[in-house]
């Protein structure tokens, strides 16, 4: 390496990849011109010549690695093009990365985004089909047997997808900062979503107000989310990095900026970052993610700013502030309650749920029951009972953690169940990585 | 008839040719302070009875990595305008450096100009500082060169070289923009003294044909482009090798190429019969920079390597003791096996015998000699592996190339150098691949130097929102309508690869590849607001056929 080119204090992987010949629509935001400002930038700084700064490709996911977290209705293969299999294999590729310990850290620039894909995938929403995080973390626990992971999604649109898949396992901590849910799309991430009967508080939503500014951002970081990860003691914190906060947001409403994001992240300071939202395409995102990639990298980033920026333009009224505090102390309140139902839970043996999921990009509903099988030593079990548009699914999940009675009393109720014509059974089998269909 | 002239570390080779045959050959030995010397001393052996006969000299030599490696460089102040990114402070670890404010984004889009009167102090600094040589260097400057010109023009007349870094390359990368542009003006005195006297030279002998230069690219310039842009001609010793392993031995399939030296193997890779290139350029001076060149790498593994045994395996090179025991050297060698086995004839066999009953004093010579120098050949193997892996693995960008990838095959092995010969059945087993060792090969690089042509290569970057084009390589800034086409680009830029190969001094142009086409559309607020148009044109370096 040269030593006329600056060095990275963390060796730090990109998995850069535009896509630039895949859209959901031209007129989409989801489109090829996306990431093409921002390569331009990482390219132009020459971050390729920076020692401890390696580009990767990514790697194709393959279907089991998607069956593995995901009940794709009808299935993965009639669901997914080469893309959804890419955007998923940047961030198994990052993950290889960090594990076989090429590079320190990790930062998959991939899309399509994923943290708007649930459990149970039916279509596109939120212009995620499959959810790339949630993956990639069970890829990560499949492969190298890491237990406790740290998800941070710090995308202005409520993280509802990666919400969905960890909801009910303790061992995955997942908070998400985003603008309100009664002001933006999925309408959901509020303060009272904490978890499921097993990991009750290990969900913890921080709604915050339009127009929160980098102080409101910084006040959650510090009073929120360290003390929290430095009690949860992660093995490996993920941050699922929309830039959609971004003040030049199209379709958002927030005042964040890209030294905010920078800030966030070396404080943060997450073994891997998957990028998610950020439709400003020009103005922000090769700003953002230019930070985010410096301060992984433990490098300088204070000449990172926007060429409109001015940092007395976003003050933050002292009403918003004090409505922020109030919210971390809420959200603190949440984690610090963590179990508190639990026992409660485990006298009813079964606890069910039920929600209504809107597809947005082609626009249907999805009803969806699920019924958790609780249990003393684990988290027990889910069944889930999924129709819509014309399809119905019924499926038993044994999570990674689960215990060996548990995963015997799901494989006796899937064997059980009877084929119907128009139903698709399943059985999701993480202990022993099997997926089977009927 | 062309004479190809190349200079290496200890000596120089040039050949005449006539065609693609070989007329004459001549060596001298080379006094590296004195290259036109003996560069117009191989002219004078060389030079066909009818002078008219010779239509060019082609030039490989190694008067600017001397300059690098003497330290023979002219002091450069550099003014760099970084605009948002990362922390520039680095640059200055090269050379002084002045920091303009104003900045470019990624689109081309002014977004704010510089101050002049900053411009101008740094001039006056740099005046105050002796420096008579400048580089200008904006980032972004291949999507707008605005501001390179404008700062140049605020300092016309004030220094006796600047150089745009717009002009050295038109692809991204603004840290090799600017090591580029800094060594373009760091060679660019000594490269006019060396110019001067060996024109002087040429008119003594009375030759008129026009004199090229060969490029890192395996590509060659005429002179005259060469003074303008000095740093094309950095590193062209191995291009010269490439060429003429090319020459000596063309291909149609994918193939590795091998120089095995003294002290050093040079690998090079052919992809359907073409020499691969480096994606962005050459490392020159311990800095990276956008001068386009051939994909080469060198290790440290040649007939004359240092060997030692250590825990079972051979250790050779990096280092070399002087020659081979054969030879009268003191440590065992490659060189020594070769002659053990009868592969080579060089020095005394007893000596080399012993060699390698130094090395392990319980087996026969014979068997350590064989151990050995497959041990050689995996070392080149594992290289040749790595460097197929490496060009694997470089970034794209769309799902069809990362889909289509094609991993590079090589059907067959060429190669040259001393112990090329001895080693050519070791290298066939190692690699299961036929080897070829071509006749001639120990003037490989004149001949390389000889046979190249021109090469060229232009980038057009066009954004039909804003209605701007650029091809930085021609300084080249102009409107265009919302309804310019690819088709539109391509004929555009066309035209303008023709028009660098008539500057020099060509008549016909060679047939030109377009590369990297990307077309884009541009949308803002849910409509299309134009398309940006991304193309690259070159003559792919290759054979001149005569």
């Amino acid at each position: 390496m040269s030593s006329y080119m600056p060095r990275a204090l963390h060796k730090t992987a990109l998995i850069l990849f535009p896509a630039f010949d895949w859209c959901i629509r031209p007129d989409h935001p989801e489109r090829e011109e996306r990431l093409l400002y921002t390569r331009d930038q990482l390219i132009e700084e020459g971050l390729e010549d920076v020692e401890n700064i390696l580009f990767f490709n990514p790697e194709l996911a393959t279907f089991h690695d998607i069956n593995r977290v995901h009940l794709c209705v009808p299935s993965a293969e009639k669901l997914l093009t080469e893309s959804h299999l890419i955007s998923a294999g940047g961030t198994l590729r990052a993950a290889r990365a960090v594990m076989e310990k090429e590079a320190d850290k990790a930062f998959a620039i991939v899309r399509p985004p994923g943290h708007h894909a649930m459990q149970t995938v039916f279509g596109d929403r939120g212009f995620c089909v499959i959810n790339i995080e949630a993956i990639m973390v069970e890829y990560i626990r499949h492969h190298y047997g890491i237990r406790k992971i740290a998800i941070i999604d710090t995308d202005c649109h409520h993280g509802d997808g990666t919400q969905d898949i960890f909801y009910n396992d303790p061992d995955t901590l997942f908070i998400s900062m985003h603008q309100d849910g009664r002001t933006l799309y999925p309408g959901s991430g509020f303060l009272h979503e904490t978890g499921g009967p097993a990991a009750e508080g290990y969900t913890v939503n921080i709604p915050l107000p339009p127009n929160t500014c980098d102080a409101g951002f910084d006040m959650v970081m510090e009073r929120v989310v360290m003390p929290i990860l430095d009690e949860f003691e992660p093995e490996l914190i993920i941050n699922s990095a929309g830039q959609d906060n971004h003040y030049t947001d199209p379709i958002t409403n927030m005042n964040f900026t890209a030294q905010g994001y920078a800030r966030l992240n070396r404080l943060l300071d997450p073994d891997i970052c998957v990028l998610e939202g950020g439709y400003s395409i020009e103005g922000a995102l090769p700003y953002t993610n230019l930070g985010i990639i410096l301060a992984m990298a433990g490098m300088d980033f204070s000449q990172v700013r926007e060429p409109d920026y001015d940092p007395n333009r976003f003050v933050q009224p002292p009403e918003m502030t004090r409505y922020i505090e109030a919210l971390c102390a809420k959200a603190l309140r949440v984690f610090a309650g963590r179990g508190s139902r639990k026992h409660e839970a485990q006298q009813r043996r079964i606890v069910t749920n039920q929600k209504n999921i809107f597809y947005d990009t082609t626009g249907f509903h999805v009803q969806e029951k699920t019924s958790y099988h609780l249990c003393p030593e684990c988290p027990g079990y889910s069944e889930i009972n999924a129709s819509g548009n014309n399809r119905h699914l019924h499926a038993y999940t044994v999570p990674f953690n689960a215990c060996p009675r548990c995963q015997g009393e799901a494989k006796d109720m899937f064997t059980k169940s009877k084929p119907e014509a128009g139903k698709i059974n399943v059985l999701q089998d993480r202990l022993e990585d099997i997926y089977e269909t009927k | 008839m062309i004479i190809g002239v190349d200079v290496g570390g200890t000596h120089a080779d040039g050949v005449l040719l006539d065609g693609d045959i070989l007329v004459a050959k001549h060596k001298v030995s080379v006094d590296q302070r004195h290259l036109t010397e003996v560069i117009i001393t191989l002219l004078q052996q060389l030079m066909p009875g009818d002078r008219c006969k010779l239509q060019r000299i082609h030039l490989s030599s190694t008067l600017c990595t001397n300059a690098i490696v003497t330290g023979a460089l002219e002091p450069v102040g550099m003014l760099l305008q970084a605009g948002p990114g990362m922390n520039p402070d680095f640059f200055a670890r090269s050379c002084p450096t002045w920091f303009l404010d104003g900045a470019i984004d990624h689109r081309g889009q002014i977004l704010r100009d510089p101050d002049p009167g900053k411009i101008d102090a740094a001039a006056v600094a740099m005046r105050r500082e002796g420096i008579n040589s400048i580089g200008i260097v904006t980032k972004f400057s291949h999507r707008n060169n605005r501001h390179e010109l404008q700062v140049a023009e605020q300092l016309a007349g004030r220094f006796a070289h600047v150089s745009l870094g717009h002009r050295i390359s038109g692809l991204p990368n603004f840290p090799r923009r600017v090591y580029s542009t800094w060594l373009n003006s760091a060679l660019a005195p000594q490269f006019s003294l060396f110019k001067n006297a060996l024109e002087q030279g040429l008119r003594h002998l009375g030759i008129t044909c026009p004199c090229h230069v060969l490029k890192a690219d395996g590509g060659t310039i005429p002179f005259s482009r060469a003074s303008q842009f000095p740093c094309e001609s950095v590193h062209s010793g191995p291009s010269a090798s490439v060429m003429g392993c090319l020459a000596l031995a063309a291909q149609q399939d994918d193939a590795i190429l091998l120089d095995i030296g003294g002290t050093t193997t040079d690998i090079a890779l052919l992809v359907d019969g073409a020499p691969l290139l480096e994606p962005y350029g050459v490392n020159v001076a311990d800095r990276p920079t956008l001068i386009r060149a051939l994909k080469t790498i060198s290790i440290g593994l040649g007939g004359d390597s240092k060997v030692a045994w250590h825990n079972g395996t051979f250790a050779i090179g990096p280092e070399r003791q002087g020659t081979s025991m054969a030879e009268g050297g003191v440590s065992p060698t490659p060189t020594d096996a070769m002659v053990v086995l009868g592969k080579l004839s060089v020095g005394s066999p007893q000596k080399a015998a012993m060699a390698m009953l130094a090395l392990c004093p319980k087996e026969a010579p014979e068997y350590t000699a064989t151990l050995l120098l497959e041990s050689f050949v995996e070392h080149i193997r594992l290289a040749v592996e790595t460097m197929i892996e490496e060009v694997f693995s470089r970034p794209v960008y769309t799902v069809a190339a990362l889909l289509h990838r094609r991993r590079i095959q090589p059907k067959r092995i060429i190669a040259i150098g001393g112990p090329a010969a001895a080693l050519q059945s070791f290298l066939a087993e190692a690699m299961f691949l036929p080897c070829t060792v071509p006749a001639n090969y120990e003037v490989a690089n004149a001949i390389g130097a000889a046979r190249a042509r021109l090469t060229v290569q232009a980038s057009l970057y066009a954004d039909t929102g804003d209605g701007r084009l650029s091809i930085p390589e021609l300084s080249c800034l102009e409107t265009i309508s919302d309804r310019y086409t690819m088709l539109d680009a391509e004929n555009r830029l066309k035209a303008a690869v023709s028009l660098l190969v008539a500057e020099m001094g060509m008549k016909s142009c060679p047939e030109i590849d377009f590369l990297e086409r990307l077309e884009l559309n541009v949308v803002r607020g849910f409509a299309a607001s134009g398309k940006i148009l991304n193309l690259k044109a070159q003559i792919r370096p290759g054979l001149t056929t005569i």
